[in-house]
């Protein structure tokens, strides 16, 4: 099995501590970079860029400052090297039915995943 | 009725009518009026009129053709006919096409008159005070609804995450990393505590009955620091307060212990760690006619671009270490309902003030 990048975006540090913890040791994944800032994940990603490996992004929704909506219209206008190396998954605990559909309908999010986080249930939409 | 008088327009072609209708009229009304029908939408473009009087039989157009034209731009306006020999076709056309209040009879009456003027401005007034109440309504929903999503948002992602650490604990066989979770599930719980506690003071403070009684600074302070004292991020934090109090403040306790709680909670929480010795400084001079409140503290601060938006709901200054945004808008509804103002100033990275002025509530 090859293993994945993942970049965990989300203002909880509770999260990002748990989930960080559960993905590496679902051994799908060695490298887990986490942002408690969706503005500062999108600087990284533009500042990487070539450098950057094929990353599978799991994205929060509701955070101050930029959510993961405004992430993902941000996301629109990067490179397209960018964006042929990213795959974003949205995670959040959002049970309201707009939120569901906006993140359904965007063609930049793979699927809505609910929290907490299931590996199979990633794993599955991987297809690994 | 309102202070302001009710504001008529009259038409009529004969002006000895529109005479002897100001003489009767004017100290009870504001009146404006005009012999032409082409004045009359002038006027009407520049002033704001409650009723309209226009006589039917005019040269150029009738009463109910000038109503009919301009019942649609002004809708608000109540339309009344003064007519001299009614036939029935007229009267139909008036109430069809014109859609006229009331029919005022050649030679009319004082009573009546008055009384057409009484009514009409009721039904004007009723439909403008429901119009404003459909748009308070309206807001009130909206913003019910924001409250809702931002609050389920709030309520679902602490239990989430408790949810979370519990499938990662049982992957985990080492003693030493269960107690590690078990201390995440307290945070977590905690930050949900809050939250509801949160809640429900906005609660109390928006639809609860104010309780005015003698407030005693130094007992509420000594009684909101007794709290704050064992929270984990206390840490050396030194808290010193200065109380002048001269006579009765009376005011509602409940509200006012929800701003210093959550003024003091935040100060503990936004604490500077790197500086060595964090402070919250508590001045309030009160007297009679008012309360000043200064909570100073030398925390991190609030950026300038945050400074006008800290008091919406549901708005989080930082990213770490925040909470759910609801604070310090309850502490700003609390302050507005007992006619007060808050007011910050603040340099980021040293520190805080925020100054409220409270009136005392003398009844």
């Amino acid at each position: 099995m090859t293993l994945i990048d993942i970049i965990l975006i989300d203002d909880s540090a509770f999260d990002l501590f748990i989930y960080e913890k559960l993905l590496i040791k679902s051994g799908i994944t060695r490298t887990v970079k986490t942002f408690n800032s969706a503005r500062e994940a999108l600087k990284y990603l533009t500042t990487e860029e070539s450098r950057l490996p094929e990353t599978v992004i799991l994205l929060d929704l509701q955070m101050p400052d930029m959510n993961g909506f405004e992430f993902i219209e941000a996301f629109g206008s990067v490179s397209e090297e960018i964006k042929s190396k990213i795959r974003i998954f949205m995670l959040s605990s959002t049970i309201d039915s707009r939120d569901i559909e906006k993140a359904k309908s965007s063609p930049d999010i793979l699927d809505l995943l609910p929290k907490p986080l299931e590996i199979d249930l990633l794993k599955r939409k991987l297809a690994i | 009725m309102s202070d302001k008088p009710i504001r008529i327009l009259y038409i009529d072609d004969e002006e000895h009518n529109l005479h002897s209708f100001k003489a009767t009229f004017r100290k009870q009304y504001d009146i404006t009026t005009t012999i032409s029908v082409i004045d009359a939408e002038e006027m009407l473009e520049t002033h704001d009129f409650n009723i309209i009087l226009a006589d039917q039989r005019m040269p150029v157009m009738t009463g109910v053709q000038f109503f009919e034209k301009i019942r649609d731009r002004y809708p608000k306006i109540i339309r009344i006919l003064i007519t001299g020999h009614t036939d029935i076709g007229a009267a139909i056309d008036a109430i069809n096409k014109g859609e006229v209040f009331r029919f005022i009879d050649k030679p009319w009456d004082y009573t009546y008159v008055e009384n057409a003027i009484t009514h009409a401005y009721e039904i004007y007034k009723t439909r403008e005070d429901l119009k404003q109440r459909n748009i308070e309504l309206q807001k009130a929903n909206e913003e019910l609804d924001k409250f809702v999503y931002s609050a389920s948002h709030d309520l679902r992602a602490p239990l989430m995450s408790v949810l979370g650490i519990v499938n990662l604990a049982l992957l985990e066989d080492d003693l030493q990393s269960q107690n590690e979770y078990l201390e995440l599930i307290r945070k977590s719980v905690k930050k949900l505590d809050t939250f509801i506690i949160n809640i429900i003071d906005y609660y109390k403070n928006a639809r609860g009955v104010p309780v005015i009684t003698d407030i005693d600074f130094e007992e509420l302070i000594t009684e909101v620091q007794a709290t704050i004292q064992y929270l984990p991020e206390y840490g050396n934090l030194k808290i010193t307060s200065t109380i002048d109090q001269k006579g009765l403040f009376r005011s509602d306790v409940m509200k006012l212990r929800i701003i210093f709680n959550n003024l003091i909670n935040n100060a503990v929480k936004f604490q500077d760690n790197t500086k060595s010795e964090p402070y919250i400084n508590l001045k309030v001079e009160a007297s009679p006619t008012g309360a000043k409140i200064i909570v100073e503290d030398n925390g991190a601060g609030i950026r300038e671009i945050d400074q006008d938006k800290i008091f919406k709901m549901f708005y989080r200054a930082g990213a770490t270490n925040s909470g759910s945004g609801i604070g310090l808008y309850i502490v700003h509804e609390a302050i507005e309902k007992l006619g007060g103002t808050i007011n910050i100033s603040s340099v980021y990275g040293e520190g805080s003030i925020f100054e409220l002025n409270i009136p005392s509530i003398n009844k």
